[in-house]
């Protein structure tokens, strides 16, 4: 078991290299110090299946589906099973992402999952892809699609809101508001709703009105092309942290494109009359 | 939020008082709450999350993680049946069930004079007593339906 130890301080005791060497699957891969045994698997080319990462998140470790397994030379054969969005490449780790061992364990969490969210066609999916058809547990006799992936709370708390988070425990956990009213902290920017996996935040948007969470939000409307765009929530914060006028918010994004670019044209014409 | 009668904020600004305003000190305020006011009621949870400048979700979310906190307001005594594994086979069912018929409620209710609240709870850590009931802060060991009235009558009080 003492062999098991070496990980814990193989951070690498070279002077700081830049990249490091692994093989993955037994292709050679180097990745930047400080990615993940998963990023280096996207740069190989090799699929890891995921379900609570996102490339614009910090890694959580949540769902415990990318799990590989990983060795080094003089190991003797010893491997151990790691999440791959969490655990840092190091020069000389050996991956293995498609053992028995890992594959059994990405089926009894989607096995899980399955049992969790018998009607979510993501989980559905997944399962049956990893040759499970119908989950051997209980089907949960009130089928929910929060995978509770936390990817909504993360995001939330990503832009500086914080209007969301996990409530109660255990089986009765869940993604909610606090005390399941209108979250006072939203500002209504749908981020939540659209990073959701399997979309099982509600919403509605139009010209005039945006609603979620049960709470309704005034839509700006850009000056130039009269879109909907965001909410005055949204222009607000946002202002708050850039330190510009919540007005500058007012024109779409499109719209501060298209007037840009044409300011760069009569920027370049000007210049070209005066050579 | 404000559905319920305002509570006693001198209470909370003593607590506040107490630990440095940041978000590491939650815990311990929330359990100082929870004591003074024998729950956590949601203006207070506000305020709180103001004061400690910690998202008001981030508030929520702790306060409904642990069982020692409770949202709704509880009775004086709390009863607490152990239905872990080793009283669940010792017979916590028929103690549960004989508590809820002397006081008339279900497990996680509150007599409508706010005397009792019945909670179970999975294992105690006294697995050699089992069964175990444990009213206020009084430990029951081989507790059998036919001594739930006395447990009760004994209720109340901090006896060790
Ligand atoms: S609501 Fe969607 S994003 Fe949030 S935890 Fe559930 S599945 Fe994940
Ligand atoms: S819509 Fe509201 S809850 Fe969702 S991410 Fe935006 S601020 Fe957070
Ligand atoms: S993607 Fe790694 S644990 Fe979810
Ligand atoms: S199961 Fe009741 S004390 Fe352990």
């Amino acid at each position: 078991m003492s062999t098991r130890q070496l990980t814990a301080n193989s951070r690498q005791s070279t002077a700081h290299p830049k990249t490091v060497t692994m093989t993955i699957d037994g292709k050679a891969v180097r990745v930047s110090e400080g990615a993940s045994v998963l990023d280096a698997a996207r740069q190989a080319g090799v699929h890891i299946p995921t379900l609570c990462h996102h490339e614009a998140l910090e890694a959580w470790g949540g769902c415990r589906l990318c799990v590989v397994d990983v060795t080094r030379q003089g190991w003797d054969g010893w491997c151990k099973l790691v999440v791959s969005c969490m655990y840092a490449a190091e020069d000389g780790l050996i991956v293995l992402t498609d053992t028995d061992r890992v594959k059994l364990t990405r089926k009894v969490v989607l096995d899980l999952l399955l049992a969790r969210c018998p009607e979510t066609p993501l989980i559905q999916e997944l399962a049956s892809r990893h040759g499970i058809d119908r989950t051997s547990y209980q089907a949960n006799p009130e089928p929910t699609d929060c995978i509770l992936c936390g990817l909504c709370t993360r995001v939330c708390d990503h832009i500086g809101v914080s209007a969301i988070s996990t409530v109660d425990r255990g089986i009765g956990k869940q993604v909610a508001p606090p005390f399941h009213q209108a979250p006072p902290d939203c500002i209504g920017c749908l981020a939540c709703a659209e990073i959701c996996p399997t979309s099982c935040i509600p919403y509605e948007t139009s010209d005039t009105r945006r609603v979620i969470w049960e709470k309704s939000f005034e839509m700006v409307r850009c000056p130039q092309c009269g879109r909907a765009h965001i909410t005055q929530e949204q222009a607000r914060h946002y202002a708050g942290r850039g330190g510009v006028p919540a007005s500058y918010f007012d024109t779409c994004d499109a719209c501060k494109r298209r007037q840009l670019a044409s300011t760069f044209t009569k920027l370049q014409v000007v210049q070209g009359g005066a050579r | 939020m404000s559905t319920e009668a305002c509570v006693d904020p001198a209470a909370l600004s003593d607590i506040l008082s107490r630990y440095p305003a940041a978000e590491p000190s939650l815990i311990q305020v929330l359990q100082d709450v929870h004591r003074a006011y024998n729950y956590l009621p949601c203006d207070v949870l506000v305020k709180v999350a103001e004061a400690l400048d910690v998202p008001l979700a981030k508030v929520f979310s702790v306060g409904t993680f642990y069982k020692a906190f409770s949202l709704v307001p509880q009775g004086r005594t709390i009863v607490r049946v152990c239905t872990g594994t080793a009283c669940h086979i010792r017979g916590a069912g028929q103690l549960l069930e004989e508590l809820e018929r002397q006081l008339d409620i279900k497990a996680g209710e509150t007599t409508k004079d706010m005397g009792f609240t019945i909670k179970t709870v999975n294992c105690v850590g006294a697995c050699a007593m089992a069964p175990v009931v444990i009213v206020g802060e009084k430990y029951h060991g081989a507790a059998k339906p036919a001594k739930v009235g006395k447990m009760l009558g004994q209720g109340g009080g901090h006896e060790n």
